[in-house]
């Protein structure tokens, strides 16, 4: 099964989020694995749930939910561009979403190795 | 260097890999995080001694130019950062020419010395070499 890492640059209300989402979808669907996803730059504003866009644009956000719960895909968030952008896992000021991970370049690294591919969006 | 069969020899959860990676500098310094956010990730391929090349077109080229005084616009001067390449191990830095000359730059400016200028067919031939691509 050839395998597949995605990273992602653009925010929620971009329309090459949407083009993300929907590569990740058809590359399920072509029977390839997906080890991870990769949130950088303004990527990571996809895991902030303050964000909120008004109900009948794209949600982003509910795409990545199903994306990692009927799929269990891995979205990694870069750590300091989160912060940047005001995000955090402290209690108190919680802003990213349960189905996202917070991790480091590093993890980036690691998907490159492992992937055959990778691909940024 | 085969593309085609990228990854077929990696599949173990080591960082070690025999991947070629480009990092593709298109912007100008200081008028978005981009050139800090290439900068980073090169680092950090560097320091996980993974293959990491640095190619500079476009706009991007602006980054190689020597005497640049961001604090002037309150900016921290992430080009300094350059100087420390080797210590990452990152010893291949690519530019077009094409865009330098575009742009009536030249070599002779730049703020590091071990930077390849090549033309534009050397320049899209090295990056071919390559096998994961990141563009900023």
């Amino acid at each position: 099964m050839p395998s597949l890492a995605i990273m992602v640059t653009t925010p929620p209300f971009s329309n090459l989020t949407v083009t993300a989402i929907d590569y990740i979808k058809a590359a399920i669907a072509a029977d390839i694995e997906i080890i991870g996803v990769f949130f950088y730059q303004d990527g990571v504003m996809n895991a902030n749930n303050l964000i909120s866009i008004v109900s009948d644009e794209y949600q982003a956000i509910e795409q990545w939910q199903k994306l990692h719960a009927e799929h269990n895909i891995n979205l990694h968030l870069c750590y300091t561009a989160a912060e940047k952008r005001g995000m955090s896992d402290e209690i108190e000021t919680m802003s990213i979403d349960e189905s996202f991970i917070l991790s480091g370049l590093g993890e980036l690294v690691e998907l490159s190795s492992q992937a055959d591919r990778v691909v940024q969006l | 260097m085969n593309s085609i069969e990228q990854g077929n020899n990696s599949n173990s959860s080591e960082n070690r890999s025999s991947k070629l990676i480009a990092v593709i500098n298109s912007r100008a310094p200081y008028s978005s995080t981009s050139g800090k956010d290439a900068l980073d990730v090169a680092l950090i391929f560097g320091s996980y001694e993974q293959e990491v090349s640095l190619f500079f077109h476009g706009d991007g080229v602006f980054q190689l130019i020597e005497k640049q005084n961001s604090m002037l616009i309150q900016l921290k001067d992430y080009l300094k950062t350059f100087s420390a390449f080797e210590f990452y191990d990152i010893e291949k830095i690519y530019v077009c020419q094409k865009s330098l000359q575009n742009r009536c730059l030249t070599d002779k400016n730049f703020h590091i010395d071990n930077a390849v200028v090549l033309n534009t067919k050397a320049f899209n031939e090295k990056l071919h070499q390559h096998n994961i691509f990141f563009r900023f």
